[in-house]
């Protein structure tokens, strides 16, 4: 018991040498270790060369205008005095010359007819009854690609969908295999390729989504996608375009257009997301009313938009067609909020400007003219009563309402070359209870300003054809897609596809002949 | 000055639709084109012109390149060529 007891040890304490450590002094005085000989042998960094500059084109060389150029107005003088008297000959020679009348020259092979260069449909599509909705050709005018879905459809569906791309300068092209398939979960209604990058495509879906998918990708083509999120069309899309940005000369933004009445503008975000940058809602109390008009019931329901089209003069300018049988000219520089009802991140103005006769049922596709002048302005917009109405964005009444059949008119698109050629896609609407055969139609206002200049039978099947689209870079192609699930590419003859003398002016007659 | 009387005289004319003066080295002095057409016009030009000359000249070394003249479907370019200058006119004739 004696040997456990309480005690209590001292603790040891360290005295702390740190300070004392500091002041001393070490001296190397021999290395254990021998001298390491080094020698360069190979560098890491590497000559560098300029490959591509990331700046955006300049927009032209015409420094050597601006330079003061040393101009001895002396000689100036008497250069003019001598040729002028020649030149003027000359012109007046010319004016009076009747030497070349009829005189025309073909540098290229005259195609005389109309021919159907490929028909491209994808079987597993078709077997599952597909339409064609929608096509589009790439920036470099070489691949055609079309969506299938179906545009019939009442109901909301869920059925997955097609979008196919063909190379039609590839040799080996196999009409009955895409070069690329994509699938998507939801029908795609409309397409549209970047104008400068050739891989990009945007589809907008019957969900109400807008996607964009790189076709150079083969694994996951898609690369953006707006979501499902508050901001996105409740409605089907039924149009996509891209936008040139107004402050990158380079970047485009997306457009899409819904018959929720909402035309909304995307802009790229990160992880693959497309954010709102800006939108427009068309609400019926706000569309502006013309007296010309008719008195038209206006509900205050939202403004379904079916179709858009940009004018190539005013990029702010565009021309909706809606549901209700008119087309509205519209502006992006609107300022007015919209009265719109469901909430969203940016807030939605409203655009329209000019409200224009109506159609007697909806509007399927409107298309504004390359050509004219800023006086003009001229856009033609087609429906479900068949006739096909040339506007002037600057008056409401049509300069020309064609008839062009009992059937329904799906598409129309102005030739990018010829400024007097548009072409118009038709078919039977699905409450007639017989069919039509679906036809193309092209119409010449230089030959006769009432009839089609050419017929193009797309199929002999009886079918609608719904979508069609010039080819801008090889411009005698025109593709057209219909509901068997077929497209069409048909090589134009020369005759439309070479712009005459004279056809801005035969036009401008035209327009300012019925407008008096 | 009279230079530019001269050539107003000249665009004045009926169906010109652009005159313009280029000098010995391919610079515009004076054009009613924008600058970018204008360059493009002049650059062109010059080459086709040295081109028209020098085979006028191989033919015959005695003969010379007086007057050029360019007919396309869509107008007339007519070039009048100077040991300095050069002056080009576009017109559109009637038909």
């Amino acid at each position: 018991a004696a040997m456990l007891a309480d005690g209590s040890a001292p603790g040891a304490a360290v005295p702390s040498l740190w300070r004392s450590g500091r002041s001393l002094r070490c001296e190397a005085k021999s290395c254990q270790t021998g001298k390491i000989s080094t020698a360069e042998a190979a560098v890491q960094s590497q000559t560098s060369q300029d490959a591509s500059v990331q700046t955006d084109q300049s927009i032209d060389a015409a420094q050597a205008f601006q330079q003061e150029v040393q101009v001895d107005y002396a000689s100036l003088l008497l250069f003019l005095q001598r040729v002028e008297d020649v030149v003027i000959k000359e012109l007046n020679k010319n004016w009076t010359s009747r030497a070349f009348d009829g005189f025309e020259v073909n540098w290229t092979d005259q195609n005389e007819a109309v021919l159907c260069l490929h028909t491209l449909s994808y079987p597993e599509a078709q077997d599952q009854h597909l339409q064609v909705t929608s096509i589009s050709w790439n920036a470099t005018g070489s691949v055609l690609a079309c969506s299938y879905g179906r545009l019939s459809d009442g109901d909301w569906s869920t059925e997955k969908s097609y979008v196919c791309t063909w190379n039609l300068d590839r040799r080996g092209l196999d009409p009955k295999h895409p070069d690329l398939v994509v699938d998507v979960p939801s029908s795609v209604l409309c397409l549209a390729f970047h104008p400068s990058q050739p891989s990009l495509i945007a589809g907008g879906l019957f969900s109400g989504e807008v996607v964009v998918w790189d076709t150079s990708r083969r694994e996951d083509p898609l690369i953006w996608r707006t979501g499902l999120t508050d901001d996105t069309h409740t409605d089907p899309v039924y149009q996509v375009s891209w936008l040139p940005d107004a402050k990158h000369r380079n970047h485009f933004q997306l457009l899409s257009a819904s018959t929720d009445g909402k035309v909304l503008v995307w802009r790229e975000e990160r992880d693959g997301r497309l954010a709102l940058a800006e939108g427009f809602a068309l609400v019926a109390q706000q569309i502006p009313r013309s007296a010309q008009l008719k008195k038209l019931t206006w509900g205050e329901a939202a403004v379904g938009v079916t179709s858009l089209s940009f004018s190539h003069f005013d990029p702010r300018v565009f021309i909706v067609g809606v549901e209700g049988g008119y087309s509205l000219k519209c502006s992006m520089a609107a300022e007015t909020p919209a009265l719109h009802r469901t909430g969203s991140s940016v807030s939605l103005r409203a655009p329209a400007e000019l409200a224009f006769s109506p159609h007697g049922g909806p509007v399927y596709s409107v298309s504004c003219s390359p050509f004219h002048r800023q006086v003009l302005n001229l856009f033609l917009s087609c429906g479900t009563d068949g006739q096909v109405h040339l506007n002037s964005m600057l008056q409401t009444q049509p300069l020309l309402s064609l008839q062009l059949s009992k059937k329904y008119l799906f598409c129309v698109r102005w030739s990018p070359v010829r400024p007097l050629v548009f072409a118009a896609a038709s078919g039977e609407g699905n409450q007639k209870c017989f069919c039509f055969t679906g036809d193309v139609h092209l119409f010449d206002f230089a030959k006769s300003s009432q009839k089609p200049a050419v017929s193009i039978k797309q199929a002999a099947a009886e079918c609608p054809v719904y979508c069609l689209e010039f080819n801008i870079k090889q411009t005698q192609l025109l593709a057209a897609g219909d509901a068997t699930g077929t497209v069409r590419v048909w090589q134009l003859s020369s005759d439309f596809t070479e712009q005459g003398p004279r056809e801005m002016t035969h036009l401008e007659q035209l327009a300012s002949e019925t407008t008096d | 000055a009279e230079v530019d009387e001269t050539l107003k005289r000249i665009q004045a004319h009926k169906g010109v639709i652009a005159t313009m003066i280029i000098n010995a080295e391919g610079i515009p002095i004076r054009t009613t084109l924008d600058n970018s057409t204008t360059v493009q016009y002049a650059g062109l030009l010059c080459q086709l012109t040295t081109k028209a000359r020098s085979t006028v000249r191989d033919i015959d070394p005695q003969n010379d390149l007086t007057f050029l003249r360019i007919r396309s479907k869509k107008h007339e370019v007519m070039v009048a060529p100077d040991k300095e200058y050069l002056l080009v006119v576009i017109q559109n004739p009637c038909e």
